[in-house]
């Protein structure tokens, strides 16, 4: 019995989720958000509004930029159905993090902070240009069926590449330190402050229920209520699945590793096939936005900056309670990304970039049955792109293989 | 785990963030000679499951399944002879 308690309780609670059945889990999760609160899975817009807040406190007078407008800029976090669920989301990585004895600040060199400040403002305007980031422009915007969704992705893909290329030149990269040892395997010791995570974890999570439980009896907004609980499962998954979608397409260029993508292309099958039947039964799509050149262009600095920062616009919200101090950079980088944007969108980007080019809803075009064997034949052909590059063993770093066959 | 032999090395990327444990381990297995033994130490989490796998697809040998002590993770890795 203590064996059987042991071996789940480790797989459940300490462990990594397998990655797969994280991501799959999440598409579901996903469509069933969007069907039960009417938004689709997003972060940037939230943390757009952010930065309108930080206007606000600065003097600014918001009332004219259109941006905010356009992304129903009103009330407070505490108010909005995304900034409930972005704050479920931090309380879902963080007890997730706990659980598995994750937590522990971490302190990179001021060569990485400065990489996720770069980085993170630089992918906080592309996202905001295109109207969403790897959920609402990718992971939770294919599903949707705009056709941004599409150039947002085939921008990202491109634009990874190049991040890659920059965060591998010798200036970003640094040297690793490599020491001489006589022995090996004795320096890691167990801490106390690492073996009382899992209960503070739980205790965390009563106290979230407890949360839900005084919300409850106090009336508050069933959608808030339902949009907190969302966030916190969708917290809990990227972390415990470790979820990064920047690695989906890095990875790839870096060393042929696929697992990543073949997992998004999953979660996304299903996530279409569940939110057909949510549209189908009248319910209005949520992220039909310009297909031009914003969102290929957006796609392609988003692409360039998670790579450069080391983390997306999701990866950067499990990270940061990780402890990883590198991540709390990301997360300020993306603010002020987001909100340069506000307050370019005015001086050219909408006229030039945005206004003239189309929503295409997938939908109107081809009806629910093209729509959807359209949307899966894009998704497949990433995954044959992905497992092709895995299989022919493709990538930038150096193999042992190649090596040796190098030196003779 | 105790290992007697004179091509023992420690490669030290706790704090650094995916993709550098997979870049960096693999750049440097690449140039160290056969029979060598490197110990990575590492804590982001993602290199968990990353750095084992692609230093194997590489051909390299893991020594020991992947430690995971608290948030910080060991992998003993041998270039094979």
């Amino acid at each position: 019995m203590i064996s059987l308690y042991k071996i789940y309780y480790l797989r459940i609670v300490e462990n990594f989720w397998e990655q797969k059945s994280s991501v799959i889990a999440l598409g579901v999760l996903s469509a069933l958000y969007f069907g039960s609160v009417g938004v689709a899975w997003a972060v940037t817009g939230e943390f757009t509004r952010w930065g309108g807040h930080f206007l606000e406190i600065i003097g600014v007078d918001v009332s004219h930029y259109t941006y905010l407008k356009l992304i129903n800029f009103a009330g407070s976090p505490l108010t909005r159905i995304d900034g409930v669920m972005v704050i479920g989301m931090f309380s879902g990585a963080f007890i997730s993090a706990l659980f598995g004895q994750n937590v522990k600040l971490r302190l990179p060199s001021g060569r990485r902070i400065l990489q996720a400040l770069l980085g993170g403002i630089i992918a906080g305007f592309g996202t905001r240009m295109a109207m969403g980031c790897n959920l609402a422009a990718l992971f939770t915007g294919i599903p949707q069926f705009s056709f941004h969704t599409w150039l947002f992705t085939f921008g990202t893909i491109v634009g990874t590449f190049y991040g890659l290329k920059l965060s591998m030149h010798p200036l970003m990269m640094g040297e690793p330190k490599l020491v001489s040892v006589k022995t090996v395997g004795n320096m890691l010791q167990d801490r106390w402050y690492y073996r009382v995570q899992p209960y503070i974890g739980f205790l965390g999570l009563i106290l979230f229920i407890l949360y839900l439980l005084q919300k409850v009896s106090a009336n508050y907004a069933l959608n808030l209520l339902i949009a907190t609980c969302f966030g916190f499962g969708f917290g809990f998954l990227i972390q415990k699945g470790q979820i990064c979608f920047t690695s989906a397409f890095r990875d790839l260029w870096l060393i042929g590793r696929s697992k990543m993508t073949k997992a998004l292309v999953w979660g996304m099958v299903v996530q279409t096939l569940i939110t057909a039947v949510f549209l189908a039964q009248g319910m209005p799509p949520k992220v039909i936005w310009w297909a031009g050149p914003g969102a290929l262009l957006g796609g392609a600095l988003f692409g360039l900056g998670i790579v450069i920062a080391g983390g997306c616009e999701t990866g950067w919200m499990y990270r940061s309670v990780e402890g990883q101090i590198q991540f709390w950079f990301v997360g300020i980088g993306n603010v002020i990304g987001a909100t340069i944007l506000i307050l370019a969108w005015d001086s050219g980007i909408y006229t030039w970039l945005v206004e003239p080019f189309p929503r295409i809803n997938l939908v109107t075009n081809f009806g629910y049955v093209g729509a959807i064997i359209l949307t899966i034949a894009m998704l497949f052909s990433l995954y044959i792109w992905a497992d092709w590059r895995q299989v022919s063993n493709q990538g930038i770093v150096v193999r042992r293989s190649k090596h040796d066959e190098a030196n003779g | 785990m105790m290992k007697q032999t004179d091509k023992l090395y420690l490669l030290d990327l706790r704090g650094e963030p995916c993709p550098y444990p997979v870049i960096f381990s693999l750049n440097t297995l690449g140039k160290l000679a056969k029979g060598s033994i490197v110990e990575v130490l590492a804590d982001c989490p993602q290199s968990f499951i990353s750095v084992p796998e692609e230093v194997v697809k590489a051909g390299y040998e893991m020594m020991e399944i992947p430690q995971k002590i608290g948030p910080t993770l060991r992998f003993l890795i041998k270039v094979p002879e």
